[in-house]
C-alpha cells in the first residue's frame, strides 16, 4: 500500500476524481450537463488510449462503438418518450415510424415498418443498457479475431475500421423507417433508476456519469497494470517476438479491442442519457478522427491523460465557439494544436507531466560525479 | 546420449520451384548444442523458420520431444517448447528489462490467466537470478529500447532462459558484437548447454570452437556433413563448399 501511494500517478487519478466529483458545488445544472457530455468524451478518449497507446492499434472507427451504444440506449429512451405513447396503440411506438409506415400498416412494433420488431426488446431500458455495452464488445471481439487473426496490422487496421464506421453510417441513414435516418433519434424519455428519473439537467445525472467515469478509469488502469496488460504492450512492440514466446497475439489484441469497444459503448450510452439524442453524426469520420486527436493531445500512453485531453479540448472548443470571430477558425486551431503536439510533445500532455515529475523526483539524487562537483 | 529433443525428418520447402531447404534430416539429443554452418543461402535461417513455424514446410516432419509440431502456428510450437532468437535482436523496446523478462515467463499464456497483478515469489526469484546471469541487474528498470547492442542480445538470451524453452534456436547470437561481448555470450550459451537443447547458426569459427560439440554443415539446402569440430574442419567437401580451399583462417 505504501508503494502504491508513493506513486504520483495514483495521486493524479485521485485528484481527478475529487475534482470532477466536486464540480456540482460550483456550477449550475446547465453547465453541469455540458461537463457531463465532456466526461463521456473523456471516457471515449480513455478507450482510444487503451487500443492506440497500449496495443498500438489505431482505430479510426471508434465512433462505431460509441454510436452502437448511443443508438441502443436511445431506442430504449425513445420508447419511454411520451410521444411514443400517443400513436394510438396500447404499446409504445416511435412517432417517426408512423410517418414512415406503409398505409394500412398496424400501429404496433411488431410490423409497423420493416424490421421494427427489432425494437421490441428495447421496451426495457435495461436491455438498452446491456446491449449498449455488450454489443460493441462482442462485435469488436469478432472483428478483432478476423482482422488480427489474419495478421493484419498497422495502417490496414485503421483503413478497415474507417471503412466499417462509414459503412454503418450509410446503413443507419438509409434505414429511415427503422432509425429515422439523418434525423437521428430525438424526443427521448428519461432513464429511471430505482424510481428516480435521470433528468439530464440535474446534479444526480451528472454524478452518475462522473462516478461511471471514475470507475471505468480505475478499472482500465488496473487492467493495463496486470500481466495481461504488460503482454499487450509487448505485442505492440513486437508481435512476432510475443508469438515465439507462446502467446496467442490475436487473442490478446481482440480482448483489449473488445474492452475498448465496450467502454466506448458505455460512453455513447451515457452521452444519450445526458444529451437526449442519438444521431448518425456519431458515425461520421470526423468524429472518430477527433477522438484520436483528443488522445494524442492528452497522451495516448496514459489512460487518464487521454481522458483529460478529451475534456480539455472540448472545454476549449466550447469557450472558443462563444467568441464569434473564432467559431470558423476552431478547426484550424485544433489542427494546429495537433501538429504542435505531434512534433514537440509526442507523448502528449501526460508525457510532459511524467517528464516533469521524474525530474522533480530525481533532482535530489545526484550522481557520484555531481556529488564530487558539489563538494568542490 | 539421452533422448532426442528435436528431430527433423526429410524437411523441405519449395518456394515455387526453388528448394531453399531440401530434405534435411537430423536429430539433436536432449541437452546438446548443435551448430549449423553453411554459406549464405545454404538454408540455415530458412531451416529455423520451418522449425519455429514462421514458414510452412512442403515436405517432411518436425518433432519436438517426439511430438509432431509440423506446420503448427508459431505460438503453438512455442508452447511445445521451442524458443527462438532472431538474427536481428528483437526485444520489447517500450518495456523495461524486468518487464521483458516477466513477459517471457510464459508458462500460462492465456489472456484470462494473466489478469493478475504480480508474479508469485518463485517466479520473481527466477527473474532476479536470470537478471544476474545475463548481467543486467543494474539495468532492470531501464527501457529495453535504450540498451546497447550487446545488452539487447543478452536480454534476449535471458528471455529464452526464463521462457524455459527446451529447444532453443539461436540465429547468429554474436553478430555485430565486440570480442569482449562475444566471450560473455559464449559463457552464457555454455551455461544453457545441458539444461536446454540448442541449435545455433554461427559464422564466427573462433566462437564455434568455443561452444560447439557437433556441427551440421548445410549446403544448398542439403546436409553436407555432420560431426565434431575437427572432423568438419578437415572434411574435404566442407572445405570446398564453405571454408574455402585454404581452410579456416
Amino acid at each position: 500500500m505504501k508503494t502504491l501511494f508513493s506513486s504520483y500517478r495514483v495521486w493524479a487519478y485521485l485528484a481527478f476524481a475529487i475534482v470532477i466529483l466536486a464540480l456540482p458545488l460550483i456550477g449550475d445544472e446547465f453547465w453541469l450537463n455540458r461537463v457531463a457530455k465532456y466526461l463521456c468524451y473523456g471516457m471515449l478518449g480513455a478507450a482510444v488510449a487503451l487500443t492506440w497507446g497500449y496495443a498500438g492499434i489505431l482505430n479510426l472507427g471508434q465512433g462505431l462503438f460509441f454510436g452502437i451504444g448511443a443508438y441502443a440506449m436511445a431506442m430504449s429512451l425513445k420508447l419511454k418518450s411520451y410521444t411514443s405513447m400517443q400513436q394510438g396503440s396500447e404499446t409504445p411506438v416511435p412517432d417517426f415510424m408512423l410517418w414512415n409506415a406503409e398505409p394500412g400498416a398496424p400501429t404496433d412494433l411488431c410490423c409497423i415498418t420493416p424490421g421494427s420488431w427489432l425494437w421490441i426488446p428495447f421496451q426495457s431500458q435495461w436491455v438498452g443498457l446491456i446491449v449498449a455495452v455488450v454489443l460493441p464488445a462482442v462485435f469488436a471481439y469478432i472483428m478483432g479475431r478476423i482482422i488480427f487473426g489474419q495478421r493484419i496490422s498497422g495502417v490496414f487496421v485503421s483503413i478497415i475500421t474507417l471503412a466499417l464506421v462509414l459503412l454503418t453510417r450509410l446503413i443507419v441513414t438509409d434505414a429511415q423507417p427503422l432509425t429515422n435516418g439523418f434525423n437521428g433519434l430525438t424526443d427521448l424519455g428519461w432513464f429511471t433508476v430505482f424510481g428516480v428519473e435521470l433528468d439530464p439537467y440535474s446534479k444526480v445525472t451528472y454524478m452518475v456519469v462522473a462516478v461511471a467515469l471514475i470507475i471505468v478509469l480505475a478499472l482500465t488502469r488496473l487492467l493495463v497494470a496486470t500481466r495481461a496488460g504488460t503482454i499487450l504492450q509487448a505485442t505492440r512492440d513486437s508481435d512476432t517476438r510475443a508469438l515465439y514466446l507462446g502467446y496467442d497475439v490475436p487473442a490478446y489484441q481482440s480482448f483489449f479491442f473488445a474492452v475498448s469497444a465496450g467502454i466506448s459503448g458505455l460512453a455513447g450510452m451515457l452521452y444519450v442519457i445526458v444529451a437526449e439524442f442519438a444521431s448518425p453524426s456519431f458515425l461520421e469520420l470526423s468524429f472518430s478522427v477527433t477522438m484520436v486527436v483528443w488522445a494524442a493531445v492528452g497522451g495516448r500512453g496514459s489512460i487518464l491523460g487521454a481522458c483529460i485531453g478529451a475534456i480539455l479540448i472540448n472545454m476549449l472548443e466550447a469557450r472558443v465557439s462563444e467568441t464569434e470571430s473564432l467559431v470558423e477558425a476552431w478547426k484550424l486551431i485544433i489542427g494546429f494544436v495537433f501538429v504542435i503536439v505531434v512534433i514537440y510533445l509526442p507523448k502528449g500532455l501526460s508525457g510532459l507531466a511524467h517528464d516533469l515529475m521524474s525530474k522533480l523526483q530525481s533532482a535530489p539524487k545526484l550522481s557520484p560525479v555531481q556529488k564530487e562537483e558539489a563538494h568542490q | 546420449m539421452s533422448a532426442v529433443a528435436l528431430e527433423l525428418d526429410g524437411l523441405a520447402v519449395d518456394f515455387s520451384g526453388f528448394r531453399a531447404v531440401d530434405g534435411v534430416s537430423m536429430a539433436v539429443a536432449h541437452g546438446e548444442l548443435r551448430v549449423l554452418l553453411g554459406a549464405n543461402g545454404a538454408g540455415k535461417t530458412t531451416l529455423m523458420d520451418l522449425i519455429s513455424g514462421k514458414t510452412k514446410s512442403t515436405e517432411g516432419r518436425v518433432y519436438v520431444h517426439g511430438r509432431d509440431v509440423t506446420n503448427q502456428r508459431e505460438h503453438k510450437i512455442a508452447r511445445a517448447g521451442v524458443g527462438r532468437k532472431f538474427q536481428i535482436p528483437s526485444v520489447f523496446s517500450g518495456l523495461t528489462v524486468r518487464q521483458n523478462l516477466e513477459v517471457a515467463q510464459s508458462g500460462q499464456p492465456g489472456v484470462f490467466a494473466n489478469l493478475k497483478m504480480r508474479l508469485d515469489t518463485e517466479a520473481q526469484e527466477r527473474l532476479d537470478e536470470t537478471l544476474d546471469l545475463i548481467g543486467l541487474t543494474e539495468e532492470a528498470e531501464t527501457e529495453a529500447g535504450v540498451l546497447s547492442h550487446g545488452q539487447t542480445q543478452w536480454l534476449e538470451l535471458g528471455m529464452l532462459m526464463i521462457q524455459n524453452a527446451s529447444v532453443i534456436l539461436l540465429d547468429e547470437p554474436t553478430a555485430g558484437m565486440t570480442a569482449g561481448e562475444t566471450a560473455k555470450t559464449a559463457e552464457i550459451i555454455n551455461r544453457l548447454k545441458g539444461k536446454h537443447t540448442l541449435l545455433v547458426v554461427e559464422h564466427d569459427m573462433a566462437f564455434v570452437r568455443d561452444i560447439a560439440e557437433r556441427i551440421t554443415v548445410l549446403h544448398l539446402g542439403k546436409v553436407l556433413a555432420e560431426g565434431n569440430v575437427a572432423f568438419i574442419e578437415n572434411h574435404p567437401d566442407v572445405k570446398a563448399a564453405y571454408l574455402g580451399k585454404q581452410g579456416i583462417s
